[in-house]
């Protein structure tokens, strides 16, 4: 269903001159199946994900969504996506249920068709009690559900979730990876990227760890574990980053001025 | 882009703007509230402005004629007689210096006793400033019946400012700080000599040597304070109708008619009728708040549907729908639009509302003798205001979706709002100073033109005579908005613009970024600064050149201001530039050998095109406003034979070739290059090539030519085809120019004005107008010419070296640069 070839990324930052965000990247994420992209802050996941989704275009390389080019036929890509990430809002003047009803109205679905997939999914979801309070007036968890609902509405052979549980509470995150595990369940293709190592072992059927716009290693977990001869998922992350970069890793994280800005883009 | 998808997003931003608070307050209850309060305020201020009372001291108040300029009963005022308004003589409280012997209630207090004191003591030197001016305004504007002016009367007006300004600036250093407004001296015996005239008078003696010799009282006041302008306007009235009196004694002791002084005495009648004096304030003001309401009121809305988006994060949720941009920012510009109009007509019937209650409430008082002036404009004029509401809101919303689009965050977006505003009040407050009137130039200019037709409409012009002028204004303003718009979507496309964190500048970083960063060719921001910086060295040097044309050149001398404005202003930034911010200076200013097929092409097409360019400024000259007179001097001078052929050939062929090819075929093209599609250089750099030339039949000429030189340009990828193509172009206007009208009438004369005629307008001015056998096959041939370089247009322009880096640039008027 995805399709990712040579894939590059450059662009020009106000401080560091030309940045190369992705480099050369390859993957492939086929139908049921959950591909983890796993790196840390800046690694170039966002910058990746939001080429997929078409709001960002490659520099070169290739990359396929559901058969379709995303650089030549960006609009038959996004009907068959359903994207979200952290900076993917919702209306604050929107009730939930006008804002799912919206995008499913966007998505060119039918008014009947769509009131049956919105009650089914404000069921699923259990989001009956605040279909009708405006988005200003809803609590995280609530507001994470609404982007859940508005990204499944038109029932997406594809999906991409951009660090969906990050900055949310251990129980609104642990409902958010239950659902996307029930959405496999349903044979979605799905890419998933996280800095969190537990979330990837949980939810993951294979993983590629990504560091400076390169992907260092990728394969299932036991295959990893068996190749590096590291059977411990976060060792091996620090150990393949550590190879990459020389001993800098063990320094403090780089802060915010210092990171690409196609991670800092991501926090707006 | 599918109807559907854009009402679905115009119905939800409506939906969500009617949610905001803050957009209902500011369309709905601010003007409803606004308007009423403002009046309120208005009127008390007036009320408590009008209370103040000014003082005006008189010295020598004892030495004033009969009749009595002062109340016998309340020597603290005029007599009321004297003012047309008898309350005036309330706003004004007299001191004089008889006052300071006596102590009445209400007399001079201690600082204007003291006061008084002080001006007893200038009072001569008052007296003298008094005939210094009396003798100077005689000299400068000598009256048509008085004898011829002395020989030397130069240097006596000299001697006279001099002794003049001195004493005034000793004077003013002591009244400044006065209590006192305005200031009479009546000469001592003033009252006395008056008595004289007026026995000699009725003895019927002769009385000249009496006038001549009489001095004359003064009245004193600084008209740079404001207080001292109302005193002193007031004061003068009432001496003008106490002098009028006096006049009446005279006449009557030397037993003469009461009517002599007014021998012509004709009759002034108007003819406006009431409602015209109205619909001249209504003129005044619709315009001008139409178009700031419509401005503030797209501009909120669009700060919340652009930055604001991209703020909360719900941009990109919109992104990955299916909704393609141009539906996104359709979908928008249509609430944009909404609101904008929204806001405006309901600020128009407030304030139409309330000044309609204010102004009656007036004409029932003060105002009675102006008529009704609260009528309001006729049905028809209001019909007309709603329709012309639209382009104006259609080009404001555009406008304000696309800088909301370009900021950052929502308060970046504000900081728009201010030069956007300015600019607007400053094309309102054009369109409705007194004298202007629309015309077919003025028609098709941005906001002036709906603005004075507006005006036109509610002055009451005959409305058949200005529906030509709608189509006009509709279709311009439309296409001002299509521009607007299509801009936003391009932000849309640039991820630069879309993803745009709100980074923290800073100077240095930027400025190493600059140089460290430099690449071979400009940025498209680069581009617009050197077209800035071309703009501001232009409108330096304006003033510079226009000083030196009132001052009467010789043709040389104009010419060579020309050549040095050429090369300062137009020639030195794009090379400094283009050493400074790129990498390669031959492949910025495309220094590269096109081959000969496309010099001949250049050549050709300059020739063709001279006569299609000649004929259609000549069939055009009724639109545009007529040259000022700077610029026809410098065309004449081309003419002059006092200087050499080649000097004129050098100041308008060669300077200008080389010059303004290397800015705006060289640097901002290839600046211009990074957009998307290759049309967009070519337009750019050909507006901004028009927009130098200041003079709008030059600004349109340019503009067109631009066009042409620069598929040259971009075709042969050389400059060279751009600077012959020019050169020629130019040169050969010089040469008819230098062939003048004479030779041309002969020379057309003897051909039997087949190919071309001469022709002579009312004003005098002579215009080569190209017929048919001529013009025909140019316009064939130039049309061919520039469809084979539409064809051959690379799909994407550029030099090799900045393909590479093409798609990673910044957008247009960005300082900073980032990237996702």
């Amino acid at each position: 269903m995805i399709q990712v070839e040579h894939l590059t990324k450059r662009f020009t930052d106000l401080k560091r001159g030309a940045v190369t965000a992705l480099d050369d990247v390859s993957f492939e994420v086929s139908a049921g199946e959950i591909f983890g992209l796993l790196g840390p802050n800046g690694a170039g996941k966002t910058t990746c994900l939001r080429i997929l989704s078409t709001v960002l275009r490659p520099t070169s390389g290739r990359a396929f969504v559901a058969g379709h080019d995303v650089d030549l036929y960006p609009g038959r890509v996004r009907a068959n996506i359903g994207y979200m990430s952290n900076s993917t809002g919702i209306y604050d003047r929107m009730t939930a249920w006008e804002l799912v009803e919206y995008y499913g109205r966007l998505y060119g679905m039918e008014e009947d068709q769509l009131q049956a997939r919105l009650e089914e999914i404000f069921t699923t979801l259990q989001m009956h009690d605040f279909r009708d309070v405006l988005g200003s007036k809803l609590s995280t968890g609530m507001r994470q559900k609404v982007s859940i609902a508005r990204t499944i509405v038109h029932d997406p052979p594809v999906l991409i979730f951009d660090e969906p549980t990050s900055g949310l509470d251990v129980l609104v995150a642990r409902a958010v990876l239950k659902t996307i595990q029930s959405l496999k369940g349903q044979g979605k293709c799905i890419i998933f990227s996280t800095h969190i190592m537990r979330e990837v072992e949980k939810l993951c059927d294979r993983v590629a760890i990504i560091h400076r716009g390169r992907i260092l290693a990728q394969g299932t977990i036991p295959q990893l574990a068996a190749e590096y001869g590291q059977p411990d998922m976060e060792e091996l992350f620090f150990e393949l980053i550590q190879r990459h970069d020389g001993a800098a890793v063990d320094c403090a994280p780089p802060d915010d001025a210092e990171r690409p800005a196609g991670h800092a883009a991501m926090q707006n | 882009m599918t109807p559907r998808n854009v009402k679905l997003i115009f119905l939800r931003e409506v939906r969500d703007q009617l949610r905001d608070r803050r957009t209902l307050f500011m369309v709905a209850v601010l003007p409803l509230l606004l308007y009423p309060a403002l009046g309120i305020g208005m009127a008390q201020m007036l009320s408590t402005f009008a209370e103040q009372k000014r003082t005006v001291a008189i010295v020598g108040a004892a030495d004033l004629p009969e009749p009595p300029l002062l109340d016998p009963r309340q020597p603290q005022q005029f007599r009321a007689h004297w003012f047309a308004i008898a309350d005036d003589a309330d706003k004004l409280r007299v001191i004089t210096d008889t006052m300071l012997e006596e102590s009445l209630p209400g007399g001079p207090t201690l600082e204007e006793a003291e006061f008084l004191q002080a001006a007893l003591q200038h009072r001569s030197r008052v007296e003298q400033l008094g005939q210094l001016t009396r003798r100077r305004e005689r000299l400068e504007t000598p009256a048509p019946t008085a004898g011829p002016l002395p020989p030397d009367h130069q240097q006596e007006l000299a001697q006279l400012r001099r002794q003049e300004d001195e004493l005034k600036r000793e004077l003013d250093a002591w009244f400044r700080t006065s209590p006192v407004q305005v200031l009479i001296v009546v000469p001592r015996g003033f009252r006395k000599q008056l008595d004289e005239i007026t026995a000699r008078l009725e003895a019927r003696e002769p009385v000249d040597d009496l006038i001549t010799a009489a001095p004359r009282p003064v009245i004193l006041q600084n008209s740079a304070d404001e207080k001292s302008v109302i005193a002193g306007r007031r004061v003068r009235e009432a001496i003008r109708n106490w002098n009028q009196q006096v006049l009446a004694q005279r006449l009557e002791a030397a037993r003469l008619p009461g009517s002599l002084p007014t021998a012509v005495d004709a009759t002034g009648v108007d003819l406006a009728a009431d409602s015209e004096i109205s619909a001249t304030l209504w003129s005044k003001m619709f315009p001008l708040l139409l178009v700031i309401m419509a401005v503030t009121g797209a501009f909120y809305p669009a700060i919340d549907l652009g930055a604001g988006e991209k703020e909360r994060g719900t941009m990109e949720t919109l992104l990955i729908s299916p909704a393609s941009r141009a539906e996104i920012v359709v979908g928008k510009f249509l609430t944009v639009v909404l609101f904008s109009l929204s806001t405006a007509l309901l600020n128009l019937v407030s304030m139409g509302i309330t000044s309609k209650y204010m102004l009656t409430m007036a004409a029932a008082g003060q105002l009675s003798k102006l008529g009704n002036v609260a009528a309001f404009p006729p049905l028809s004029a209001l019909v007309w205001l709603v329709v012309l509401a639209v382009p104006l809101a259609a080009l404001f919303g555009a406008l304000s979706l696309a800088l909301a689009m370009f900021a950052r965050s929502s308060k970046e977006g504000q900081y728009y709002l201010t030069p956007l505003l300015l600019v607007t009040i400053g094309l309102a407050m054009f369109c409705i100073s007194p004298a202007v009137e629309i015309n077919p130039f003025f028609s098709v200019y941005p906001v002036v033109g709906p603005g004075l037709l507006l005006k036109s409409i509610l002055l009451g012009q005959p409305q058949p005579h200005l529906w030509g002028y709608l189509g006009a204004v509709l279709l311009s303003s439309f296409g001002y908005a299509a521009i607007a718009l299509w801009w936003a979507v391009e932000q849309f496309h640039s991820e630069e613009v879309l993803f745009r964190e709100a980074e923290r500048f800073e100077l240095r970083a930027w400025l190493r970024h600059i140089f460290r960063d430099r690449e071979p060719t400009p940025s498209f921001t680069e581009a617009g600064f050197c077209l800035l910086l071309i703009l501001l060295l232009v409108f330096a040097s304006w003033g510079f050149l226009s000083s030196r044309f009132t001052a009467a050149p010789s043709a040389a001398q104009l010419l060579k201001l020309q050549m040095v404005y050429l090369l300062v202003a137009i020639g030195t930034p794009p090379l400094l530039m283009a050493a400074m911010l790129t990498r390669s200076v031959q492949a910025t200013l495309k220094l590269y050998w096109p081959g000969g097929r496309m010099l001949a092409a250049a050549v050709l097409l300059a020739i063709v095109i001279q006569p299609v360019s000649i004929e259609l400024l000549a069939s055009l000259a009724w639109f545009f406003p007529p040259l000022p007179e700077g610029v026809r001097q410098l065309f004449t001078s081309m003419r002059s034979e006092e200087v050499p052929g080649w000097l004129p050939l050098l100041a308008f062929a060669v300077a200008p070739a080389v010059c303004e090819e290397l800015a705006f075929r060289g640097f901002i093209l290839s600046g211009l290059e990074r957009a998307r599609n290759p049309w967009v250089p070519i337009i750019l750099s050909s507006v901004a090539f028009g927009l130098t030339h200041m003079i709008p039949q030059q600004v349109f000429n340019a503009t067109l030519l631009g066009v042409v030189i620069a598929l040259l340009v971009l075709v042969s990828r050389s400059l060279l085809p751009g600077i012959l193509f020019h050169f020629v172009f130019n040169g050969m206007q010089v040469g008819l120019e230098r062939l003048g009208g004479d030779s041309l009438q002969e020379f057309a004369a003897r051909t039997d004005q087949w190919l071309y005629r001469v022709e002579t307008s009312p004003e005098g001015l002579t215009a080569l107008r190209i017929e048919w056998p001529l013009l025909l096959p140019c316009a064939v041939a130039s049309v061919l010419l520039v469809t084979w370089l539409i064809r051959s247009l690379p799909t994407r322009p550029g030099s090799p070296a900045a393909e590479a880096l093409l798609a990673s640039d910044a957008p247009p008027l960005t300082l900073q640069r980032s990237g996702t």
